[in-house]
């Protein structure tokens, strides 16, 4: 598989087929007489940037430590939880809403969206 | 039947969508100041318009993927990181022409000046994407956009010499203020082309669940949709002829553009214009706001969509009430629609290549589309566009020095 043009930059989606992210970038472990592994794939404002330059990543970085709303900068998801993988999007064997990658919305959703009466979404909070 | 209905929704989404305020302020002037020799510019721009709307509808149809995310997934974010940030700016600048326009129509009517109206007009704007669905918003603006007919009912009442219109859908040599003219015509085709246009049309193809078996529908809804807003801005432009360039009147201000339905319906056309002002900004205001929800969030590959509620997709959300505040205060602070306009249709048209580019690339992958990639003539006409673009973008900088 040509990770570059089939996995990076690909939709993700959970279990449920909601949109989870991108795949941001791609963490493959080195090894020795044998080709790269891939380990898996990271989601985040920081290792997107990180692709375009690194001034950007710190920028990133510091807006992540300055809002503090999304629990790590990255979020990587091991190749092993992928399901699928079609022209649409890769899937994987998550549940967006409990995972880093919606730290965000969750908190959007309580802090903006519920104030202004636009539903619960349906979620435990 | 339900196929027939939804030609006719799109028809008149088109119109509606075609119409705003880009297009009064640019058609007023061009009116006033060169008659019927600018309509060129509008016919140009409305075959390119045609073309690359055609375009998006087929290419959401087919691969079930707007513009932002299949762009970002083939070319990669490195490719759409600029077109990306352009297209924030022409969003934000183009909601804030129209959020001044809704603003400036109720000037027209209370006499309170725009800048008072600006927030209240953004707010109410939030309201109602907050709580319509996408389809509620798509047939309010084809519907409330009919009123725009007004200036196609008043261009026939002041009976335009034929011949000298039809002579205006030819590029001429202008007589006077050369800088005007160019920065004129540049200006109408960014208007006609503003990229929401089709940005908004791709992500509406998926709200709409349009697939392969809508492209004869696609194409059809493409042509006449935008041919028929083309055919209102063209009324508008021979109103503002008859009206105000037989008594030597220059449009600056839209206080002067609202005379423009004055002579053919004496007693209300004052009050018209600020409804049909208002009208389509608000329909072209929704449509910016979505399309800058949509790019954000299929860029980041967020949950999106305007049928869900607000909780479903609160990121999505937060990307167009972020907008429409950033958009609403730069009228709040006084920026005048009228010259806010003419400067974002003349950056819609100098940045175009920039953000069609890409699109164009994916057009001819036939990993994607399959038979239904551009053919030879699509892809003439494509680079034809490109080139003109280009052309618009060398032309348009010292024009922009130069006109003002």
């Amino acid at each position: 598989m040509d990770l570059i043009r089939e996995v990076l930059d690909k939709q993700l989606v959970d279990r449920n087929e909601d949109r989870l992210g991108r795949v941001d970038s791609i963490a493959a472990e080195l090894r020795e007489d044998a080709p790269p592994r891939v380990v898996q794939f990271e989601l985040g404002f920081v290792p997107l940037a990180r692709r375009i330059s690194i001034r950007l990543e710190r920028l990133a970085a510091a807006l992540h430590k300055r809002f503090a709303v999304r629990r790590s900068a990255r979020y990587g998801i091991p190749w092993s939880q992928v399901t699928d993988v079609t022209m649409h999007h890769i899937q994987v064997d998550v549940i967006a809403d409990e995972t880093v990658a919606y730290d965000w919305e969750r908190w959007l959703r309580r802090h903006f969206v519920k104030r202004l009466g636009g539903g619960s979404g349906g979620s435990s909070e | 039947m339900k196929k027939a209905l939804q030609i006719a929704l799109g028809v008149l989404t088109g119109i509606g969508g075609f119409f705003d305020i880009g297009n009064l302020v640019t058609g007023a002037q061009a009116g006033a100041q060169f008659r019927f020799q600018l309509l060129w510019a509008l016919l140009l721009g409305t075959l390119m318009v045609i073309l690359l709307v055609e375009m998006s509808g087929r290419f959401s149809a087919v691969t079930g993927k707007a513009i932002p995310e299949a762009v970002r997934e083939h070319l990669g974010m490195r490719v759409w990181a600029v077109p990306f940030i352009v297209l924030i700016l022409l969003h934000v600048l183009t909601l804030a022409a129209e959020i001044g326009g809704i603003a400036f129509a109720l000037q027209l009517v209370t006499g309170v000046p725009f800048a008072v109206w600006a927030l209240p007009v953004g707010a109410l704007m939030w309201l109602f994407l907050w709580r319509a669905t996408f389809n509620a918003i798509e047939y309010s603006t084809a519907i409330l956009g009919m009123i725009a007919l007004c200036f196609v009912f008043a261009a026939v009442t002041h009976h335009a010499p034929r011949n000298e219109v039809l002579a205006g859908l030819l590029p001429s040599l202008p007589s006077q203020e050369p800088a005007k003219y160019w920065l004129l015509a540049v200006s109408i085709m960014g208007a006609v082309l503003a990229p929401y246009m089709f940005y908004f049309y791709s992500s509406g193809t998926i709200e709409d669940e349009w697939d392969e078996t809508y492209i004869g529908v696609n194409r059809f809804v493409a042509i006449s949709g935008m041919g028929f807003g083309a055919v209102v801005t063209a009324g508008l432009i021979i109103v503002a002829a008859m009206v105000f360039a037989s008594k030597g009147i220059q449009v600056d201000s839209v206080n002067q553009a609202a005379l423009v339905l004055t002579e053919a319906f004496p007693f209300w056309g004052y009050a018209l214009f600020a409804a049909t002002l208002a009208v389509a900004c608000t329909g072209a205001a929704s449509e910016v706001s979505l399309s800058l929800a949509y790019t954000v969030s299929q860029t980041f590959g967020w949950h999106w969509g305007e049928s869900l509620e607000p909780a479903k997709d609160a990121r999505f959300a937060l990307t167009y009430t972020v907008g429409l505040l950033i958009a609403a205060l730069i009228p709040a602070i006084g920026v005048d629609p009228f010259k806010l306009t003419m400067v974002t249709m003349a950056l819609n048209a100098m940045l175009l290549p920039v953000v069609t580019i890409p699109f164009l690339l994916l057009m001819n992958d036939r990993r994607l589309l399959r038979e239904h990639a551009n053919g030879l003539f699509t892809n003439v006409a494509t680079v034809a566009i490109v080139l003109i673009s280009v052309v618009l973008f060398l032309v348009s900088i010292p024009l922009l020095v130069r006109g003002g």
